[in-house]
């Protein structure tokens, strides 16, 4: 196809949907009585177009929508119950970690940089224990398909 | 500058300022345009209903970076679709294979006659199918033009791309679309 066909083609598209210039749409149609390749195109989209024309999207009941806004404004509440709930976690099994580990950390003959290493190490991993903890909690929730055995 | 522009971009402010009957009144403006979007791109109620609110949850907790010089909707459809995107990733990462449209979410526009109506059903479930097959981006503009009616100056604003642009994105995604129906039938 050379580039003028090209064009032609495309402007198939702003024909059926009427957003071609009086000027565009008079070289189309010139163009369309002597290509039948573009003729047999437009007739494909044009029943394209029908087809979809008799389709329409199923709307939801009105009672759905009118508790659209409490969905948000609870979601918006549980985000911030679970940063909250992340930040309370994370603080209690630090200090469980610490009590565990208090007699390495007040053991004035370890050296510095080795508590640091173990204090990051504890503080990384119960992080990631909130973290995954969380997201399978929401994966499990948003899971429309849990109840069915894989 | 519309009214519809000066009217979104104050509602932003007022959203900043945490003003909760603003957040209530863009949702109210905005959920069924959301919804249905949504519903385009990923074909199911469910998800469209968790994908549409997400986004307006996104709205408010990054509403401080939103330039006021930009219109509102185009910002918030570029969430919608980026939720939608990471949707369909998931699901068919989950499925392996391209996620298909529910039945239950389009409905035939009454043609009277039980034999056409018989037929328009077996095309609408082609489609559908055709629908579902598509990329991301061909089925958008799809949705957009087929199923939202919305002219090329609109898709052009909300995508941010020139009006020639969408005329050449729908010839090529209704070829797509066209070939996957008659390899369908």
């Amino acid at each position: 196809m050379n580039s003028g066909e090209d064009k032609y083609k495309i402007m198939l598209s702003g024909y059926i949907d009427g957003e071609l210039s009086s000027d565009e749409k008079a070289e189309l149609e010139m163009h369309l009585k002597t290509c039948s390749d573009c003729r047999k195109e437009l007739e494909v989209f044009q029943e394209l177009k029908e087809v979809t024309g008799a389709m329409k999207y199923a709307d939801i009941p009105e009672h759905v929508w009118d508790n659209y806004w409490r969905g948000i404004y609870r979601r918006l509440e549980l985000g911030i119950g679970w940063i909250l709930f992340s930040i309370g976690a994370i603080i209690i099994l630090a200090c469980m970690c610490y009590g565990i580990f208090q007699n390495f950390f007040l053991n004035p003959d370890e050296p510095l940089i080795l508590k640091i290493g173990v204090g990051t190490i504890i503080l990384g991993a119960i992080f990631l224990l909130v973290s995954v903890t969380r997201e399978r909690i929401f994966a499990y929730r948003r899971d429309r398909y849990k109840e069915i055995k894989r | 500058m519309s009214a519809t522009r000066a009217d979104d971009n104050n509602l932003i402010a007022e959203i900043v300022d945490g003003d909760k009957t603003a957040m209530r009144a863009l949702v109210e403006k905005y959920k069924r345009k959301a919804y249905f979007l949504a519903l385009g791109m990923v074909g199911n109620s469910d998800e469209a209903m968790d994908i549409s609110q997400e986004a307006f949850i996104r709205v408010f907790k990054s509403a401080k970076k939103f330039d006021q010089k930009q219109k509102f909707f185009p910002w918030f459809y570029s969430i919608i679709a980026n939720l939608c995107k990471d949707d369909l990733q998931r699901r068919e990462k989950r499925d392996s294979k391209a996620v298909d449209l529910e039945e239950s979410d389009f409905l035939l526009v009454d043609e009277g006659n039980p034999e056409t109506k018989l037929i328009r059903k077996e095309e609408a479930a082609m489609i559908r199918k055709a629908l579902s097959e598509l990329s991301f981006e061909d089925r958008e503009i799809i949705v957009l033009k087929h199923f939202r009616d919305m002219s090329y100056d609109e898709i052009a604003k909300l995508l941010n791309i020139p009006k020639g642009t969408v005329m050449s994105r729908l010839y090529y995604a209704r070829k797509k679309l066209a070939k996957l129906c008659h390899e369908l039938r």
